[in-house]
């Protein structure tokens, strides 16, 4: 009986038991592994905060990137006849000094043997004129090629230059027209909220220091010149609070130039 | 922009403080082996509720007790829980109704006993590692806490070197402290559930077994 007993204790499933917990943990790890490094992406993404500062920037290179093609296609055309007009001026005049040598052995030839060594050597003094000749236009057609190479780039950079500036100002003139805007509906928002006391004369003319925080509160409302009227100016600051929130633009980048501004009130206008 | 580096599960491991690695070294040794149980006890359960339903089923359709008796000897190590349970009363029985002068209360008490033993004997069985279940079940999830807790301590100390406190000098660390936790829950979780259908499983056998052996001593009983 005891014999019957001792045996059956031993599970007969250690070995699959054992590889499925190893899948098991496998599968986790593959999980956690793959999970995390996904996750570890998005720190890139965070790059493109530091880009939403230089809104300038990513404009002007999509506008200044095309130009320099257009003029490097332009200023080939018209400079590459002269690198062939040098050669061309070289090279006619190579092949057609051979050929009338040629013609000139061949007559020699025919009637005396001797001059083959006088043809030799005028042939090698060909030669060397050749060799001259191919160096000089070699030099040449170098010295062409860099200075229009160099021509080519100094155009291309002026050209690329005038773009940038064109960029900036198209850009400046541009944010000037949406900071003027919103200026101008800043103040039709504040005009709206004024409660005009009697008896003020259209003459009278208030200015505040407006300080903005982001969102369009406002954080303070100096009297930089009193119109003469105090009921006039204290109607306008009231106007200035109770307008709140100010339209601010919508590109948070500009809110820079809407922090401190400086508002004129007149009651006519 | 180290963050991208560090964050990678690898480099959370390998940057880890000596303590939290031996806490995740640990976890994971610990989590091995509760999920081999696991496997184990999974198919150990199961291999004993189906042997003894076949068997049940043959002890009903066939009342020769002595030729059952034969079948579960010739099968040696293959038995099954219940019968083994069998074989362990009906060999008492036979050897204390060949000696004489017995009375057949005392037989069927003699009896009775060596089937409990035999019953406890196969519960030992069964039960066995499942208290290890029910340990990592329980305790994992606080080694890994220890582990997280001394990871941030770390990772806090570190802060406190650094004139600007910033998230990215704190997170690598936490996280790294984090893995340790989520280490002893990965342990931890299986094997509640796991000790806990076990149980249950073992319990209904056992009853199953209980009513088994009354059956079968009040069929002893009837023998002549």
């Amino acid at each position: 009986m005891n014999s019957t007993l001792a045996h059956p204790y031993s599970e007969p499933y250690r070995l699959p038991a054992g590889a499925l917990a190893l899948g098991v943990h496998a599968a986790f790890f593959a999980l956690i592994y793959f999970g995390i490094s996904w996750r570890a992406e998005p720190p890139q993404g965070m790059v493109v905060d530091i880009w939403e500062s230089l809104p300038q920037a990513e404009v002007t290179p999509a506008k200044a990137a095309p130009p320099p093609v257009e003029q490097v296609e332009p200023a080939k055309p018209v400079e590459l006849p002269k690198p062939v007009e040098t050669p061309k001026s070289a090279e006619p005049e190579q092949p057609a000094t051979p050929i009338k040598a040629d013609i000139e052995l061949a007559e020699k030839k025919k009637p005396k043997i001797k001059p083959a060594e006088i043809k030799k050597d005028v042939e090698a003094k060909k030669l060397a004129q050749k060799k001259l000749e191919a160096e000089q236009a070699a030099r040449a057609e170098q010295a062409a090629r860099e200075e229009r190479a160099a021509r080519e780039e100094q155009a291309a950079q002026a050209e690329r230059e005038r773009e940038r500036e064109r960029a900036r100002a198209e850009q400046a003139a541009a944010i000037g027209k949406v900071v003027d805007e919103h200026k101008a509906r800043i103040i039709a928002k504040i005009r709206r909220n004024i409660v005009m006391p009697p008896d003020v004369p259209d003459s009278a003319r208030a200015e505040f220091e407006v300080t903005l925080l982001p969102g369009g509160s406002v954080l303070s409302a100096k009297l930089a010149r009193p119109s003469g009227r105090d009921a006039y100016d204290s109607a306008v600051e009231r106007a200035i609070f109770k307008a709140q929130p100010l339209p601010l633009p919508a590109d948070v980048a500009l809110f820079n130039k809407f922090r401190e501004l400086r508002l004129k009130f007149s009651p006519k206008e | 922009m180290n963050m991208t580096q560090d964050l990678s599960f690898l480099h959370l491991i390998q940057n880890a403080s000596v303590l939290v690695q031996l806490v995740m070294g640990l976890l994971l040794l610990v989590s091995l082996l509760s999920w081999w149980y696991i496997f184990l006890k999974m198919f150990a359960v199961r291999l004993a509720v189906k042997q003894s339903g076949e068997f049940e089923e043959a002890f009903w359709e066939s009342p020769d007790i002595g030729k059952l008796y034969q079948a579960i000897n010739a099968k040696q190590d293959q038995a099954g829980s219940m019968e083994r349970i069998f074989a362990a009363g009906v060999t008492e029985f036979v050897k204390l109704k060949k000696k004489s002068g017995i009375e057949s209360r005392a037989i069927m008490d003699g009896t009775r006993r060596a089937m409990r033993a035999a019953c406890q004997r196969e519960m030992d069985n069964l039960e066995s590692h499942l208290s290890f279940l029910a340990t990592v079940g329980s305790v994992s999830p606080y080694v890994g806490l220890f582990g997280t807790v001394w990871g941030i301590m770390n990772a806090f100390r570190g802060l406190s070197n650094v004139g600007q406190a910033t998230l990215a000098h704190v997170a690598p660390g936490i996280a790294e402290a984090l893995v340790a936790t989520a280490m002893g829950l990965f342990a931890a979780i299986p094997a509640v559930v796991a000790y806990n259908r076990y149980a249950h499983d073992i319990t209904r056998l056992s009853s199953r077994f209980e009513s088994f052996m009354e059956e079968f001593s009040n069929v002893l009983q009837r023998q002549p």
